[in-house]
């Protein structure tokens, strides 16, 4: 873009005085004399003396130059559609008609003046979002493909054109049958939930499939809901500064947190302790008052080390385990399943006694656990209560009548002290590297001190035993009562998937309310031969989990028993593409099958590159949207501060005008409507448009024409901005004028939103009393699932990963999130890229690269089974020795060859995470897109790194089968 | 020619120093301990001042990682500043290699993403060396390697050596504040300032043939924008953290004289310089050592003599009146410090209308 790049003699001779001449010491004061006058230079005739430049400058005139630029023509409010939880409000800054620049608006309103004041948000990224607006990188007209995907090769075409070959295309599709083959990939409703909804809408009102996220990109904390019975639910930031004591446990906030990290900081003056664990001496490291360096995949061992220190010297909550966990509870010795009540004959009048859990009361007495499924009205019921009028026996080990006779049953927390007591000292030394002393007294400091939180995230949750992992952290919040405070609980932050306004956003997005959502790993890797590629085990319980319906997979099984492909895909605010792991297999396999793919997105990135037709969208600050993120509790607005650049449309113009194409071309056509094989609705194509811009809940014609109107309707259809019992109400019009915070909490959160105080999660159960929404209705550390049981992972257990991931290679490869991007947004951003090293970097530990013979600078090959990707190698003296660091989310252009980060990930996934709890009924765990289903992981992956002029050996034959590898692939 | 003399400061118990013919000094104070390396403020700052014309590659506030090369590659021993405290003679100084700084490298995105090559996306002529170069590097072995995050901008010291250097009187600092300029219509691009700063942080623009240099956003402090309204300078507003409190240093009743003065826990960079810096820092703290068994060990992971380096003797006091204020508040007692030290009041945290009625 510069056209003002000078080369280097111009740069030392414009005034005649190079470098060399200082260093020679001509430019020394002492030749140039006092006020500088006497210096001999013709340019000094007639200039105006001054007498002292300190305090006493006459000519400053000139100092309007500056003044003059600190102006503007106008500002608007608006923010970044970015998933990371950062949900900042900013100015944008309008000058002659193009943005200027951005600042943040920094008017959030203050919770409480003890806290931090919550202003500013935002963070490098979006303080040059402005770049993007008028980027080399965007889209400005429909393009279509001319060569191959991939090559960048377009031709551009009309709005009418692109539309009616879409339009077409669908139309064909839908009439044939094959509905459930149109796939929509969005992620992320809380940080636009109307361009969420654009497509979603469309997806839904075809017949199509709506793609999960949260657990794809190994986001979701599976331990919550195996636990909690939830999601997952987080105090907001602000809460940290509440705490006495906080771990941050694999989540780098100073670098994936930058709005929030202050909490975090500032909690340290306020006299808080801050303990960081993290394998490397990471950037939240370097601000802890201790930091913890296990060895990586070792997390679950040093947490029941933690809480085997908490257990034997008895510094744990009774009272807490007593009500709120499934502690108390009975299990059979002989079949490892929970004892029933139905077994011993008590609970006779609940709805189901089989589904009742057992307890020992203090008088030895057999008691019915209340709250239990199979006495409650389903897996949320307000109406029902833990609340016990007797005192549980923890510790409990005997023998019960039932209807098989005599059978020995413990409690579950004599099953935990046995698995507990494996976790000596030594043992877990061993096993992670930390020291024995030093892990017990932090074991016993979170124990002792009032509040005390764990703030976790992804660096714990990328792994194969991610469900174990967060069990065994959980615990430890778990056996010292830290939930439901202040100050307290586990707060996993990976991804702004979690939004206050949900039902509005839910009825916008899906207004039919019968949605194909598929849990998006088990797809992606099912299309992209996961069955034949996979160990026998796995792809088994694959096979028996889609066979017994706990999870599905979209084109479904036709009567014939033939499983078609899909066929077309819409990729919208997401680079699925890019990002997707098992990236070989996918480009291979997946890839080929689909007919159409559309990419709608304001840059060319990696998915948009490798699609058929890409359509131009607005930019962040050329649209009406909301913005929302669990780190806070308020909601404020994207305003257009200038029209789309180009051709560019706001996402909701892009998908009407579709539904307008569709209906017209339905009606051409003559189509009539399509039965669907599994809801009972019908697919009318002749009505697309007037469905899509009709209110379904008021019935309004027309009603939703535009970004403004569905940000309305989303506000006035939640509970939280528009709460039933209450006169308040947050309109679109109040959050252009000042972020608000939210009214209320809907169901899907788990306490209420109060003033003056942050929000605190788990409230409802454990002041309120109510059932947590597991089978046993408290926090549940035991699962007697048939699949559980048979992996011995009933109760949380230290494992090692899966050993051969990527090959037989001696280093591990890890992918954390770096501070330069938010995913691939901003990766190519040449601001950011000019503060890195301008290409993708490897970190890696002096001894290891000594060892290859790599230097700081070198361009290597990280490389396993899977292919090798070419990279420059960053010498990171605080990464630990054996692990090779690569920053995700690299565009695949940002590589020589097209390959990227995902490359050397294989696909691979956990049996436990594809079931249905109970295995009948599945109240507890089953499939909902983004609460559950089988997370995309990618940190047991095995590789080597070498000098790329280095020995031979790529290619072919690196490539031989070893585990878990993808098929096909061969040519990489 | 410029300097007071008899407020110079070498007497623990003088009053604040502000420059002879100066009614003002314009301060910040930058807590290390809260700089997380976003550089959000040299984005802020970039955005606002540096975007073309010749000054694409300048970042008049930067963040580097310490230990390191900095920016430009190796600035501390680049020379500059003065002799001794007198302020008499200066210290010989360097002009920095372009390579030093790093070019702000352009791009092939077009060419990729619409023209159908094949190339990965790079900087067009290359890239040896960057303003961030060696980032979150440090030093050390693993596990006790050490680092920290320096933001810098110009320091708008009260001996201003850069000021001294120019042979046309083109800098100078201005009489309500204290604010250093480089007068652009005078400037004839000699570069002496940028040889005499000992910080670098006068920047040569290769266009307007001038130099250029952090302007402490005087705009934004004078509220001259269409809305009247006074900003805080842009890398200070913007800083997610709020690790940068802005005032005047002779404002007796404001939170930067009682770090600088009172607490005597905000240190000036390399005070050898002799410039005496209006930019203040709080120097780091850090975990402690790992043991080859995994133990915490009370060792100082960032070696003293390394910060004593950087922030001068009285690095060692100021960590421990740090040290034992925190003690404090983790007992639950009230320490004045520890709460100057949050961002609990942005009223506190830019104080910059105090003296507006003189």
């Amino acid at each position: 873009m510069s056209e003002h790049d000078i080369d280097d003699d111009r740069w030392m001779d414009s005034s005649g005085i190079t470098r060399r001449d200082f260093v020679r010491g001509l430019g020394a004061a002492s030749i140039v004399g006092a006020t500088g006058l006497s210096f001999a230079d013709e340019e000094m005739d007639g200039l105006q003396a001054v007498d002292d430049p300190i305090g006493s400058y006459p000519y400053r005139e000139w100092e309007d130059l500056y003044r003059e630029e600190w102006d503007w023509d106008s500002v608007a409010r608006s923010t970044h559609s970015v998933n990371c939880t950062g949900s900042c409000s900013w100015n944008v800054y309008v000058k002659d008609g193009q943005v200027w620049r951005e600042e943040q608006a920094g008017d959030y309103p203050v919770i409480d003046e003890d806290l931090p004041d919550p202003n500013p948000r935002g963070c490098q990224k979006g303080a040059c979002y402005t770049d993007y607006v008028n980027a080399d990188q965007r889209v400005l007209h429909p393009l279509r493909r001319t060569g191959e995907r991939g090559e960048g090769q377009w031709e551009r075409i009309s709005w009418d054109e692109a539309l009616t070959e879409i339009a077409d295309h669908v139309i064909d599709e839908v009439q044939a049958g094959r509905y459930d083959a149109i796939s929509g990939f969005t992620p992320i409703p809380a940080m636009s939930p109307v361009s969420f909804a654009s497509g979603s809408r469309l997806v839904n009102l075809l017949g199509g499939v709506s793609h999960s996220f949260y657990d794809w990109y190994s986001d979701l904390p599976p331990g919550q809901p195996i636990t909690w019975g939830t999601q997952t639910d987080n105090a907001e930031s602000a809460d940290w500064h509440n705490a006495d004591y906080i771990i941050a446990w694999g989540s780098n906030i100073n670098v994936t947190r930058i709005p929030d990290a202050k909490y975090f900081l500032d909690a340290g003056y306020e006299g808080a302790k801050r303990v960081g664990i993290f394998t490397d001496y990471s950037q939240t490291a370097i601000h802890t008052d201790e930091w913890l360096a296990p060895e990586g995949g070792t997390d679950t061992a040093l947490a029941l080390g933690m809480a085997q220190t908490i257990v034997d010297e008895e510094l744990y909550d009774e009272s807490h385990l007593k009500e709120q966990t499934d502690m108390p509870l009975l299990v059979r010795e002989d079949t490892g399943k929970f004892l029933r009540a139905g077994e011993v004959g008590l609970a006779a009048d609940a709805d189901d006694p089989d589904k009742v859990f057992v307890m020992v009361d203090e008088d030895g007495e057999l008691r019915p656990a209340p709250g239990s499924l199979g006495e409650r009205d389903g897996q949320h019921d307000p109406e029902s209560s833990i609340e016990l009028d007797f005192d549980p026996q923890l510790g409990v080990e005997r023998s019960v009548e039932t209807d098989d006779g005599e059978v020995a049953v413990r409690s579950v927390w004599e099953n935990l002290r046995e698995e507990l007591s494996q976790y000596t000292p030594a043992f877990v030394h061993e096993e992670t590297g930390v020291g024995e002393n030093t892990y017990q007294r932090v074991a016993r400091e979170f124990a002792d001190a009032d509040a005390a939180k764990i703030i976790h995230g992804k660096g714990v949750n990328d792994w194969y035993h991610n469900d174990l992992g967060n069990r065994a952290i959980q615990l430890l919040v778990t056996l010292t009562g830290n939930l439901g405070e202040p100050g307290t609980g586990l707060d996993h932050y990976v991804g702004q998937e979690k939004i206050w306004t949900f039902h509005g956003w839910k009825t916008l997005s899906f207004p039919t309310g019968s949605v194909r959502g598929v849990p998006t790993t088990l797809w992606t890797y099912f299309h992209a031969g996961i069955l034949d590629n996979t160990d026998p085990d796995t792809a088994e319980k694959i096979r028996e989990s889609i066979d017994e319906g706990w999870m599905p997979v979209y084109p479904e099984e036709r009567e014939d028993g033939s499983w078609p492909d899909p066929s077309t895909m819409f990729v919208w605010r997401g680079n699925y593409f890019n990002q997707a792991k098992g990236n070989v297999a996918v480009e291979e396999q997946l890839w080929p099958k689909l007919d159409l793919v559309v990419d709608i997105n304001f840059r060319m990135d990696s998915t948009a590159m490798y699609s058929d037709i890409v359509l131009p969208a607005a930019s962040h600050y050329e649209k009406h949207d909301l913005n929302m993120t669990d780190m806070h509790t308020y909601v404020h607005p994207f305003t257009p501060a200038v029209e789309p650049l180009g051709e560019a449309k706001s996402d909701w113009e892009i998908f009407r005008l579709l539904a307008e194409k569709i209906q017209e071309r339905a009606q051409e056509r003559g189509v009539e409507p399509v039965e669907d094989r599994s809801f009972d609705r019908e697919i009318d194509l002749t009505t697309i448009y007037d469905d899509y811009v009709r209110d379904w809940e008021t019935g309004e014609e027309g009603a939703l024409e535009d970004g403004r109107e569905a940000s309305e309707f989303v506000l006035e259809h939640s509970e939280e901005s528009n709460p039933a019992d209450s006169d308040e109400q947050i309109t679109f019009a109040d959050t252009v004028e000042q972020p608000q915070r939210l009214e209320a909490a809907g169901d899907h959160w788990t306490s209420d939103i109060e003033d003056g105080a942050p929000y605190v999660p788990w409230q409802d159960y454990v002041q309120d009393k109510q059932p947590w929404p597991t089978f046993t209705g408290r926090q549940q550390y035991y699962v007697d699932h048939d699949w559980f049981l048979e992996l011995g992972e009933e109760l949380p257990t230290h494992k090692e990963g899966p050993q051969d991931t990527g090959g037989d290679y001696p280093l591990s490869y890890n992918t954390p999130h770096s501070r330069w991007s938010i995913h691939s947004t901003w990766r190519e951003n040449t601001k950011m890229l000019r503060l890195q090293r301008g290409e993708p970097t490897v970190f890696l530990n002096p001894e290891d690269a000594e060892e290859r013979g790599i230097e700081d600078g070198d361009t290597v090959e990280v490389y396993n089974d899977m292919g090798s990707v070419e990279v420059q190698a960053k010498i990171y003296p605080s990464g630990d020795p054996g692990t090779v660091r690569h920053f995700f989310s690299w565009e695949k252009f940002q590589y020589p060859g097209r390959d990227n980060f995902n490359t050397l990930v294989p696909m691979y996934m956990k049996p436990t995470q594809l079931v249905q709890y109970p295995e009948d009924t599945g109240e507890h765990l089953y499939f909902f897109p983004n609460y559950w289903g089988p997370t995309g992981v990618n940190s047991d992956v095995n590789v080597d790194v070498r000098l790329t002029d280095g020995q031979s050996g790529s290619g072919d034959e690196q490539r031989e089968s070893v585990g878990v590898r993808p098929a096909g692939g061969d040519d990489q | 020619m410029s300097s007071n003399t008899q407020n110079d400061g070498e007497d623990e118990d003088t009053l604040i120093n502000v420059a002879d013919g100066v009614d003002h000094q314009v301060a910040m104070v930058m807590d290390l301990n809260k700089c997380i390396g976003c550089q959000t403020c040299t984005i802020a700052c970039k955005s606002l001042w540096t975007e073309d014309g010749g000054s694409e590659y300048m970042y008049w506030n930067n963040v580097e990682t310490k230990p390191g090369e900095g920016y430009p590659r190796g600035w501390e021993e680049s020379g500059g500043g003065w002799q001794s405290g007198e302020h008499t003679d200066r210290q010989t100084g360097e002009i920095p290699d372009r390579e030093d700084y790093g070019r702000a490298w352009e791009f092939n995105h077009e060419e990729i993403m619409y023209e159908g090559s094949d190339e990965p996306l790079r900087p067009r002529d290359g890239a040896e060396w960057g303003p961030n170069w060696d980032e979150d590097e440090g030093a050390g072995e693993y596990p006790n390697s050490y680092y920290f995050y320096l933001p810098r901008i110009c320091n708008h010291c009260t001996h201003p050596s850069c000021v001294e250097a120019c042979p046309r009187s083109a800098l100078y600092k201005r009489e309500e504040d204290g604010i250093v300029l480089v007068d652009q219509d005078r400037c004839r691009g000699y570069r002496y300032c940028v040889e005499g700063c000992p910080y670098k942080k006068v920047y040569y623009n290769t266009v307007s043939k001038k130099s250029e240099k952090c302007i402490f956003c005087y705009p934004r402090i004078e509220g001259e924008g269409p809305d009247g309204e006074t900003f805080a300078p842009a890398c200070a507003e913007e800083c997610p953290p709020q690790l940068r409190l802005v005032g005047f240093l002779d404002d007796e009743d404001g939170p930067i004289y009682k770090l600088v003065e009172e607490y005597e826990v905000a240190l000036p960079l390399h005070p050898e310089f002799q410039t005496q810096p209006n930019v203040y820092y709080i120097p780091p703290f850090a975990p402690p050592q790992h043991t080859d068994e995994g133990e915490s060990v009370d060792v100082d992971r960032i070696p003293r003599q390394y910060l004593r380096e950087l922030f001068g003797d009285r690095v060692d006091e100021a960590l421990d009146t740090i040290e034992r204020e925190r003690q404090r508040a983790r007992q639950g007692a009230d320490s004045e410090l520890m709460e100057i030290l949050q961002d609990k009041n942005p009223a506190e945290q830019y104080r910059l209308e105090v003296f507006e009625d003189d």
